[in-house]
């Protein structure tokens, strides 16, 4: 619905548009430019139900420089390239991830060779980025605690989460868990084993979240002061 | 001579009126009410909560043997944060909905100027 009036709308009064027209923040596009649509299978998707036809004349926004239609572009592991970044460093980010992803690689092949069963050499992953996707999904917590005032005494109340929240807290925590350790450690070594053990559903993170779930749950009693 | 005195100035006649009554505001209801006090607590899913974290406490915080009661608690907060907020869309447009008993001040006004006061 929204796109056919967007259409009429730019068709129509496009002169009168360019007057109206104010600034979108910094943007440099104008608010009426749509994002594009990098992916192929969404835009597989848009041929088939026929919604192409409503976009393909209508002004796109430029693609970003890491939107791109490869196979191995990951929007779960460019969030963490992004997480990682120090200062806008975004090469030196990229790089620590991507050699992340190598030592994933690395351990699981050594402990499949090293494993003689056969039935437990398939089970081990070999993929570094399902290995990333599994590592976040075990690591999303439920709840979260939260300073309440109620007087004048500040409780921690549990409150439930969205699942957008859950997913930074999860990656929060994993490249927290990656920067702890020794000085002779590298922390996209550290970030592959903490990686490997959060998929495995073991590892310091998994108890970081069982701990803040245990201590929600000691403060259970004060949920019902929450209001947000 | 004390009690006397006293006596003597209850018997005096008091002013009909001491302080002459002023009307500041117009002595009636208003047609409309304010938005003030609007804010209600947003506490959802508590039983849910305390479903999941028994059977948390009894398989000792593993979130597998759970994924039922998780399931179920997180879909409740899914719903009440939508039904929060078509009800938030609807309360700010100021749109009646026939059976509803808690009314926001936008709705409340609505309903007023459908049937004002009788001059």
């Amino acid at each position: 619905m929204f796109g056919i009036t967007k259409i009429q709308f730019f068709n129509s009064n496009l002169k009168v548009l360019s007057t109206i027209i104010q600034q979108n923040g910094m943007s440099q596009y104008p608010n009426y430019y749509i994002k594009p649509i990098y992916k192929k299978d969404s835009q597989e998707e848009l041929i088939k139900s026929g919604e192409i036809k409503k976009l393909s004349h209508l002004p796109t926004r430029a693609a970003l420089a890491d939107q791109t239609s490869s196979f191995s572009n990951d929007p779960l592991a460019n969030l963490l390239i992004n997480y990682c970044m120090r200062e806008g460093n975004k090469i030196l980010a990229r790089n620590l991830v991507e050699q992340c992803f190598e030592n994933i690689k690395r351990l699981q092949l050594e402990k499949y060779h090293k494993t003689t069963n056969e039935e437990d050499k398939h089970q081990i992953d070999l993929d570094p980025k399902s290995i990333l996707h599994k590592a976040i999904e075990n690591c999303k917590p439920i709840l979260q605690l939260t300073p309440i005032k109620r007087g004048g005494v500040r409780y921690q109340v549990p409150v439930p989460i969205t699942d957008k929240k859950a997913q930074f807290i999860s990656m929060k925590w994993l490249i927290a868990a990656g920067q702890e350790k020794e000085s002779t450690v590298r922390f996209n070594l550290q970030l592959a084993r903490e990686l490997i053990d959060a998929a495995n559903n073991t590892g310091r993170v998994i108890k970081k979240k069982q701990d803040l779930h245990r201590q929600c749950e000691a403060n259970r009693a004060y949920a019902h002061y929450r209001w947000s | 001579m004390k009690i006397f005195s006293s006596l003597l100035i209850i018997s005096r006649p008091i002013p009909k009126e001491p302080v002459p009554f002023k009307e500041m505001l117009p002595l009636k209801l208003r047609a409309t009410v304010s938005g003030k006090g609007g804010k209600s607590s947003d506490v959802c899913c508590i039983h849910e909560m305390s479903v999941m974290f028994a059977c948390f406490k009894e398989n000792e915080f593993n979130q597998d043997l759970c994924s039922k009661e998780v399931e179920k608690f997180q879909m409740c907060y899914k719903d009440n944060l939508k039904t929060s907020k078509t009800k938030k869309e609807r309360e700010a447009k100021g749109v009646l909905t026939p059976g509803e008993k808690k009314l926001s001040h936008k709705q409340l006004n609505v309903l007023l100027k459908k049937f004002p006061n009788v001059k």
